[in-house]
């Protein structure tokens, strides 16, 4: 069966490197760039102008990844993996240190989580076995750990602004850009633990490529209020409690390394909302003693995780609370293995215009509803995990046309406020703790756009990524993993979420094809 | 420009490749190769059948990305992390377990274990598995059994017989009190019950490891239970490899009963046997004799 | 007259025969003895304190001492099992039990040999409870609570081991049970000597066992009815 699967999943990754080459469409081109800054700690974004054959970039991707794969299958498991010239370090992720246990204990494949990991981070980081309190640990034991992958990464968009002779802005034309070097991501600087017992906190610095850093998380929680796993409280800003989480999952590359889901707003929308951003505000979480059952509510200001009261545009944020509810249920499949499904629902608010002094925005007013409502699964067959995710977005009329909500005569005719349908699968093959293949399919479908006057299309998006993990290294003290990945996506009168482009300039074809291939060596201790 | 990417991209697998193989004076620490004496075991837990054996959950794929850490390859409690961990893992190889229902020198059930692993041991890095479905637990108790031949040459004991509980009166408490002076308890686990009696700093276990008794007024839950029924199976079985032995032969089961009664008052958790102790504690003060040595004339409490 | 021979031979052979099949298995009377003797300097052996435990305490005038090595004048090592490792029938017909004895806080004989499946009596002599905890490894491992006044504790050990035991409540108390799978075997006394009588003839390794030096093992080769005279000498370090 092994076999099979290697076989498969290699000659998907050649054939996908084919055939996802350039491609155009005549569709009428319509742009507004709408989404929030990709808040994930560092992942790395260059651009150079180069030109080189797409289609064969894309096969090369496609080789080179099957000869890695080919590579870290053949070695995964046997002992002659594991001796890399490394002399014993003396520095070691936090918790592992902490209690002892190997990565693959609270891990799928690290970042990822598995059901025993999700309860112990579920609990407040303790094994809740009288020994959670950090007065129990060595006075030299510091709860810190920091994550940072050097990699060597390709991007390559089509239809993209281009000089066609280098050097003369007058000579605009459109053509693909590709660009290729190696390149550092960001680092995580993470530290996360108990104060006391049943008191638990997390701090996390993270900077991109440019040590420009920022606070992902930073937040206290009180954990089992009144003696009850089913009473957690946090307070500041962390990740909303997505079953699905954009944070600790498998990619890494520019367009692998987001859920289009969790970012999307439609092209010519003022929403900064992005459910993969981590938000400011408080949760009431609670779980059951094994974790199968989970619930969360959480109230959070509508500023996107922001400080200083700004939105993620930078401009004034308004003064209403979002909403965030979600649920989810594991159920035991004997030797399967644990399958986990929910639900979750964010409502929330944004303003339209702004209430000024002088003519300067002091806060926002007008505001208009949105929400992001749907289902998560996490399931498990034997060896093989498989996520699927849908959603259902919807923002208001006057946040979809970006129009204060008191110019209600400013709209354009048969304005609507926008809806889509998103959702991907996800799936994941761990061969064994140290090797893991990943793969991705997403897709957004408007489904009411906010202007009747664009193409129903304008906005989808169809996104692939593909690629494995493997992990020469798996103890207790520090974390190594080889990572190679490819991802394409293919967006249609939208910008790459990616950031390596923007939205199509050719005005035969709204479509801009963006996809990274990355190899890096992504460590943590 | 492009070749130079191209031939880096294809080289880098057979860099990697060559950094792999490559003869190195510092192996890895951490050997995932386990190695079970009979990897075949099996368990039988309520409905369940274990297996030690299996690619896609078998126990001993669970053991390697579960347990291996600390109780190490081979089962023997000597885990990468074992030397920062106190008390020490389990070594399985010797098939001698604290938490049983069979009598001491005898190996546990099948059940014993899988209630070992679901519960984990407070105030010992041990986790609860208990976010673990039940089949991967039962698989991981045949994982624990493949690492000693005793479980091929040998059978479970007999579990010992639990008669009903005695009912909780203040007659019980203080049969147990006397019983806890009689049968010496005090010489390890201290007049109170605080782990500091005479013997108790000289108290090793059977590898030589320095080892703390009980400290009942820390009220954190026993190594094998929370219940009366769990207090009373573990001084009836003893907990092999430590210093507590079994007092099956020496206690008749009333009398057993009176002791977990007593030994209830010296937690501090809300019990019946604790506030009916308290009551008494204040009406008869001065009657009570100490525990202690000379037979309570001296020591506290 | 070659008939008469015969007759007469033949005769002989059954008598013989049957001498033999009543006999059972050859008795022999032939005797190994000997002396351990050790070489270099022993460690001194160190008092014991017994005041956490003044009922023992008081049973000794004097502080009893360790007993890890036990030497006797001449250079002569106490408490030395001797036995045959190899070369004899196996396990004999047990006379009886063993007993070991808790007494003054002292396991009383310090080192006792038995056979596989030979019945084992502990008693509990003292006012004080002991808990008895011999850790077998082959064997199994279990711990008993024998508060004073305790009947014995019947029990057996059904594969040969060194096995160390101790008392948790007393920490000093060291004792060693020696489980043997032959009948011969002796204990040297302070003088050092041991003796293993009715061998038949054969080829026998005899075994020397000292808890703290280890085993020495020699060959010895016994005619019918024949005595041999063997020494072992131990190595001793003063630590």
């Amino acid at each position: 069966m092994l076999g099979g699967i290697r076989t498969a999943v290699d000659a998907a990754t050649v054939l996908l490197g084919w055939t996802f080459r350039s491609r155009t469409k005549n569709k009428i081109s319509e742009s507004r760039i709408g989404f929030a800054p990709n808040e994930i700690g560092g992942r790395m974004v260059t651009v150079a102008p180069k030109k080189v054959n797409a289609r064969r970039w894309s096969l090369l991707s496609g080789a080179l990844m099957f000869a890695c794969l080919v590579v870290a299958i053949v070695l995964g498991d046997t002992p002659a993996a594991y001796t890399l010239p490394i002399h014993k370090v003396v520095a070691i992720p936090a918790f592992a240190r902490k209690y002892g246990l190997p990565c693959s204990a609270c891990h799928t494949a690290w970042p990822k989580l598995n059901n025993f990991g999700m309860t112990f981070r579920d609990n407040g980081y303790q094994l809740m076995n009288d020994r959670d309190s950090p007065i129990y640990q060595n006075p030299s034991y510091f709860p810190i750990t920091m994550r940072i992958t050097p990699n060597w990464h390709l991007e390559h968009n089509t239809n993209q602004a281009v000089d066609t002779t280098p050097g003369n802005g007058a000579t605009a034309g459109s053509s693909n850009v590709t660009t290729h070097g190696f390149d550092l991501s960001g680092i995580d600087l993470w530290t996360a633990g108990t104060l006391y017992n049943n008191i638990s906190f997390s701090l996390l610095p993270s900077s991109d490529e440019n040590a420009s850093f920022h606070f992902e998380n930073a937040f206290v929680r009180f954990d089992n209020l009144k003696g009850s796993s089913w009473f957690n409280f946090k307070f500041g800003k962390f990740e909303l409690n997505n079953l699905i989480s954009e944070k600790r999952f498998l990619f890494l590359s520019a367009n692998g390394g987001s859920y289009q889901s969790y970012h999307f707003v439609p092209p010519g929308d003022t929403n900064d909302f992005g459910m993969g951003d981590n938000q400011i505000g408080v949760e009431l979480m609670g779980h059951s003693k094994n974790d199968y059952t989970r619930y969360s509510v959480a109230v959070l200001s509508a500023n996107d995780g922001n400080v200083d009261f700004l939105s993620a545009f930078g401009t004034p944020s308004g003064r209403t609370y979002d909403t965030y509810l979600t649920f989810d249920q594991a159920f035991d499949l004997g030797s399967f293995g644990i399958q986990r499904v929910g639900g979750y629902a964010y409502i929330g608010e944004r303003p339209t215009y702004y209430q000024t002094g002088g003519g300067t925005p002091l806060y926002g007013i007008g505001n208009k509803p949105f929400y992001r409502v749907g289902f998560t699964g996490d399931l498990n067959f034997g060896k093989l995990n498989i996520m699927p995710f849908y959603m259902h977005g919807h923002d208001n009329v006057f946040l979809g046309n970006g129009v204060p909500s008191n110019m209600a005569s400013s709209l354009p005719a048969g304005a609507q406020g926008p809806a889509w349908n998103a959702g991907f699968v996800e799936f994941g093959y761990y061969q064994s703790p140290q090797l893991v293949i990943i793969g991705r399919y997403e897709l957004v479908r408007m489904q009411a756009q906010a202007n009747s006057a664009n193409p129903s299309n304008l906005g989808n998006i169809d996104a692939y990524a593909v690629g494995f993990r493997w992990y020469p290294i798996m103890f207790s003290r520090a974390g190594l993993a080889l990572h190679t990945e490819y991802a394409i996506t293919k967006n249609i009168g939208i910008a790459p979420l990616s950031g390596t482009g923007s939205a199509s300039v050719n005005p035969n074809d709204p479509t801009v094809w963006s996809s990274s291939f990355m190899v890096g060596f992504d460590f943590d201790f | 420009m492009k070749r130079i990417a191209i031939t880096f991209a294809l080289m880098l697998p057979v860099v990697v490749l060559l950094l792999l193989t490559s003869a190195s004076p510092c192996l890895a620490q951490i050997d995932h190769n386990i190695k079970p004496v009979n990897g075949s075991a099996e368990a039988k837990v309520g409905g369940l059948t274990g297996h030690a054996a299996g690619e896609q959950q078998g126990g001993i794929m669970l053991y390697r990305r579960f347990c291996v850490g600390c109780h190490g390859p081979a089962g023997d409690g000597t885990g990468e992390n074992a030397q920062w961990i106190d008390p020490k893992p389990r070594d399985f190889t010797l098939a001698v377990f604290k938490c049983r229902s069979t009598p001491t020198g005898t190996l546990p059930t099948d059940d014993d274990l899988f209630n070992a692993v679901t519960r984990g041991f407070d105030t010992t890095n041990m986790p609860s598995w208990r976010p673990l479905t039940d089949q991967q637990r039962a698989n991981l108790v045949a994982a624990v059994k493949s690492f000693s031949p005793r479980w091929q040459n040998e059978k479970p004991g007999t579990p010992i017989t639990i008669p009903a509980e005695t009912p909780i009166n203040i007659e019980s408490v203080l049969r147990g009190r006397a019983l806890f002076q009689k049968m010496e308890c005090w010489k390890c686990h201290g007049p109170a019950g605080h782990g500091d009696g005479p013997s108790a700093s000289t108290l090793t276990d059977s590898k030589d490891n320095p080892i703390r008794p009980y400290n009942f007024s820390t009220g954190t839950r026993f190594k094998c239970g929370t219940t009366n029924q769990d207090l009373y199976r573990i001084f009836m079985t003893g907990l092999d490899g430590t210093p507590m032995p079994s007092f099956n032969d020496v206690l008749k089961p009333e009398d057993a009963w009176d002791l977990v009664h007593f030994l209830r008052t010296l937690q501090p958790l809300t019990t019946q046997e604790a506030s009916l102790w308290k009551a008494y504690e204040t009406a008869h003060r001065s009657e009570i004799k100490p525990i202690g040595p000379d037979n309570g004339a001296g020591g506290s409490k | 007259m070659k008939t008469k021979f015969f007759v007469t031979l033949a005769a002989v052979v059954l008598a013989g025969s049957a001498m033999l099949v009543a006999a059972g298995p050859p008795a022999g009377n032939g005797t190994i003895t000997g002396k351990v003797t050790y070489t270099g300097t022993p460690p001194k052996m160190k008092p014991i304190d017994m005041t956490k435990e003044p009922s023992c305490a008081k049973q000794h005038a004097t502080p009893v001492t360790t007993e890890n090595v036990m030497t006797g004048p001449g250079n002569t090592l106490e408490d030395v099992v001797v036995f045959i490792s190899a070369g004899d029938a196996g396990p004999a017909e047990p006379s009886g039990a063993a007993r070991y004895d808790q007494k003054g806080c002292q396991y009383l004989p310090h080192v006792l040999p038995m056979q596989v499946g030979q019945q084992l009596q502990i008693y509990n002599d003292d006012q004080t409870s002991h808990n008895i905890h011999p850790l077998a490894k082959t064997n199994q491992e279990w711990n008993k609570s024998q508060p004073a006044g305790s009947p014995p504790i019947d029990t057996k050990y059904e594969k040969p081991e060194f096995i160390p035991v101790k008392c948790n409540i007393h920490p000093w108390m060291h004792g060693y049970f020696v489980v043997l799978s032959t009948g011969h075997y002796s204990v040297t006394g302070q003088d050092g000597a041991f003796s293993l009588k009715g061998l038949p003839a054969g080829k026998y390794t005899v075994t020397a066992w000292q808890e703290q030096y280890g085993t020495q093992t020699q060959d010895v080769t016994l005619g019918a009815g024949e005595s041999k005279a063997i020494t072992f000498s131990f190595k001793a370090l003063p630590y």
